[in-house]
């Protein structure tokens, strides 16, 4: 065949005006001012219309609603003129029957000599079946939106650092925590900065540890300190999970720093009060094993001049170390809630009378106990007891030349409040605020006072259950004032 | 003054001593002046520029709580004027800047001498002894086609549905096309232009005006035009032969012709 031949053909078999009108897209000519002047068939059934009813009557404008007319005349027309033609614009097309027809719309313009618009030529394909997915995914995407925002917000909640790292350990996500802990702009953060933030005394070792897990996939449960924003090391326990793919593949490590540092520091203190309570009751069993050991040998001699002064000491050091064991006990009643309090109203005065008895008896110490005879209290009596006994003991033990001591008691607005007051050399300032906390004892250089340094915690969480407080008033070279609060009401 | 030169995209053009300052409208730019901007130019000093948010603008000016007004747009107009030393403008304002010009030259009257607005509506919204051609409803419909076309072209799948922040090429897509307003701030653009009720302002116009009105747009109908020309002192209304609210880019001739007599 020569090209002539199949020109001729071609001219044959397409018909032009056939591809068109049944084009699978729509095919509109309007004017300027929107009058449809050519339209074709595939297009005048979307919209439920003959030509007769269409051309030369209706303009492109009248089959879109009153906001897709401001569209048009605001973007579609002057993009139009500016740009000559108009991509794809996603609109909506009013039929007769009054439903919509999701349109893309595409136009060019067609332009006289002079360069001003004549007519516009338009193509619009059917986009329905477009809309609908695009609905699903807006929907899908505000729906992961907003499952991203509580997640967020969550993670942000919780008081632990919150990080998700890429597999090979990159971190790619911290929380509100982690970059408030760290103060660090932006929120982002590196794997390295993380390791120069870890004490250098931990450092090596969760380096090697976190290798380790990031290659066999394990989980990593650590403790170190990490440095935060002031330059202080906290204890932490750092936790890192991996997140599987359902191929088994590792897509994310979950982790969290957990703040542990006021346990760590109980466990250091609890293990000091162990190995300080073995040795204060080792001291009188010693003494008291090496006594009943002299009496085993004198046990044929009932009448040995010695034995009594023996027998004073072996009591002497069993009673101290029943005290001590009471102290424990005590401690371990006030830790598991146990403590009961058996309230009763009573007069300060004699109470307080019954305490210094023994002092009296056993030390050289003058006692001054000021205050209206009258008054009463509502509280545990041997509680209270207990309290001022150990504020006078101490004041005995810390204070030994002051010589007098005086007690006063005073009702004040709220509450009554007693004091205990020594001549003696006063407590240095900085030492104050820890003279009530557990396992505290006072270095008092050569461990000269015995104790477990129960007695003050013991006194203040007596007192704390009546509902009340303890303090001490001190300075240096001049004494000591300990006091408590009850309150008057009944608590 | 290069700040501002640099946010708001100023160009200077003409060889004339009066100046003639063009401003925009919603959601085109400059560019939208060009087929009258050449007729002025041997007699004119001609400034174009374009608002923050806008065509080739500066988007890291563009902040919610200065835009979210009009008086926010005023203000960049009295920017340029202040950063150029101009005096006795000729101001041109396409649709809502034709009502942005009028609240500059309410608050700083020095700088003008005359107004020229182009199809103007102190308010879309209809009210009670008011047409101003919208209801409610209307304008949602608007929004929606504006979210639909977020980018003004959507060849591209879901265009609403896949953000822009991280994507700069579609940054560069649109500085490249015709009305080039970034999405977040057209539709910002959109609720304050359409929700805005300058009607109380045109009364205190001191400066001389003209109403230039197509005699078939959708958006500013006849009687808006004709509510201007009654509330607004000094205003002369021309109704040209045209139909849409571009009449400087649908019939260049003709609103070239309104304003020079104006002038």
């Amino acid at each position: 065949m020569t090209s002539e031949n199949v020109k001729e053909l071609l001219i044959r078999v397409i018909d032009s005006e056939a591809l068109y009108q049944q084009a699978p897209c729509g095919y509109i000519t309007f004017t300027t001012d929107g009058t449809i002047i050519r339209i074709n068939q595939t297009l005048l059934s979307w919209l439920g219309h003959t030509a007769e009813e269409t051309l030369y009557i209706k303009k492109f404008g009248d089959f879109l609603s009153k906001g897709g007319q401001i569209h048009y005349e605001m973007f579609f027309r002057p993009m139009l003129n500016v740009s000559g033609s108009v991509k794809e614009l996603s609109y909506e097309l009013h039929t007769k029957q009054g439903t919509v027809f999701h349109v893309l719309f595409g136009a060019v313009a067609i332009k006289d000599d002079n360069g001003q618009v004549i007519a516009v030529n338009a193509i619009l394909t059917d986009n329905t079946d477009r809309k609908h997915y695009e609905q699903e995914l807006l929907l899908a995407r505000n729906q992961a939106e907003k499952e991203k925002r509580n997640l967020q917000f969550l993670a942000d909640l919780t008081p632990d650092l919150i990080w998700t790292t890429t597999p090979d350990g990159e971190i790619d996500y911290i929380n509100a925590r982690f970059a408030d802990y760290f103060q660090v702009p932006g929120r982002t953060f590196t794997q390295d900065q993380f390791l120069t933030r870890i004490h250098q005394d931990d450092r090596a070792d969760f380096i090697t540890a976190w290798a380790d897990k990031l290659k066999c996939g394990d989980p990593l449960s650590h403790d170190l300190r990490l440095e935060n924003h002031n330059g202080e090391y906290k204890w932490h326990l750092v936790k890192s999970v991996p997140h599987y793919s359902e191929q088994q593949e590792i897509l994310k490590w979950f982790g969290s720093c957990t703040d542990i540092n006021d346990h760590k520091l109980a466990l250091t203190k609890k293990d000091e009060f162990i190995s300080v309570a073995s040795h204060e009751l080792k001291t009188p069993l010693t003494t008291l094993m090496g006594i009943l050991q002299v009496l085993e040998r004198l046990k044929s001699n009932p009448s040995a001049p010695m034995l009594g002064e023996f027998i004073d000491r072996a009591n002497k050091n069993a009673k101290k170390i029943n005290s001590l064991v009471g102290e424990l006990l005590n401690v371990g009643q006030l830790t598991a809630g146990q403590l009961r309090l058996n309230k009763e109203y009573f007069n300060i005065h004699e109470l307080l009378d019954n305490c210094c008895q023994y002092v009296r008896t056993e030390h050289a110490f003058e006692i001054v106990i000021d205050g209206d005879p009258e008054l009463q209290v509502y509280a545990d009596a041997g509680r209270i007891e207990q309290v001022v006994v150990n504020y006078i003991n101490n004041a005995v033990k810390y204070a030994p030349n002051s010589g007098s001591l005086t007690i006063s008691f005073s009702k004040l607005t709220e509450d009554i409040k007693i004091s205990v007051t020594d001549n003696g050399p006063g407590i240095p300032e900085e030492k104050i605020p820890y003279l009530f906390d557990r396992f505290y004892r006072i270095d008092h250089g050569g461990s000269q006072y015995a104790g477990l340094g129960l007695g003050l915690y013991i006194c203040a969480e007596i007192v704390k259950r009546h509902g009340g407080r303890v303090g001490v008033d001190s300075e240096l070279g001049k004494g000591s004032a300990f006091w408590l609060t009850l309150p008057i009401t009944k608590y | 003054m290069e700040s501002i030169i640099k946010r708001n995209n100023v160009n200077v053009i003409g060889n004339g001593e009066q100046v003639m300052l063009f401003a925009h409208g919603f959601g085109c730019d400059q560019r939208s002046w060009q087929f009258v901007v050449d007729a002025f130019t041997d007699d004119y000093r001609v400034v174009l520029f374009d608002y923050v948010g806008s065509g080739k603008s500066d988007l890291s000016q563009y902040s919610s709580a200065k835009y979210g007004k009009l008086e926010g747009y005023a203000q960049d107009i009295l920017d340029v004027c202040k950063a150029l030393s101009l005096r006795d403008v000729i101001f041109v304002g396409h649709s809502v800047s034709a009502m942005i010009g009028a609240l500059a030259a309410v608050r700083e009257p020095g700088y003008f001498k005359k107004l020229v607005f182009i199809g103007p509506s102190p308010r879309y919204l209809n009210d009670e002894g008011y047409t101003g051609g919208f209801e409610r409803a209307d304008l949602e419909s608007l929004f929606e086609f504006m979210d639909s076309n977020y980018l003004g072209w959507s060849s591209t799948m879901a265009p609403a549905i896949m953000g822009n922040a991280d994507r700069p090429e579609l940054g560069a897509f649109l500085t490249n096309s015709f009305c080039a307003t970034d999405p977040e701030v057209a539709r910002e653009f959109a609720r304050v232009t359409f929700f805005s009720d300058n009607r109380a302002d045109l009364a205190k116009l001191t400066i001389e005006s003209l109403t230039l009105q197509c005699d078939e747009d959708i958006i500013a109908p006849l009687t808006v035009g004709e509510y201007v020309k009654a509330n607004t002192p000094n205003n002369e209304l021309v109704i040209l032969k045209a139909t849409g609210h571009c009449p400087h880019i649908s019939e260049p001739t003709a609103t070239i012709k309104a304003i020079k007599a104006f002038l």
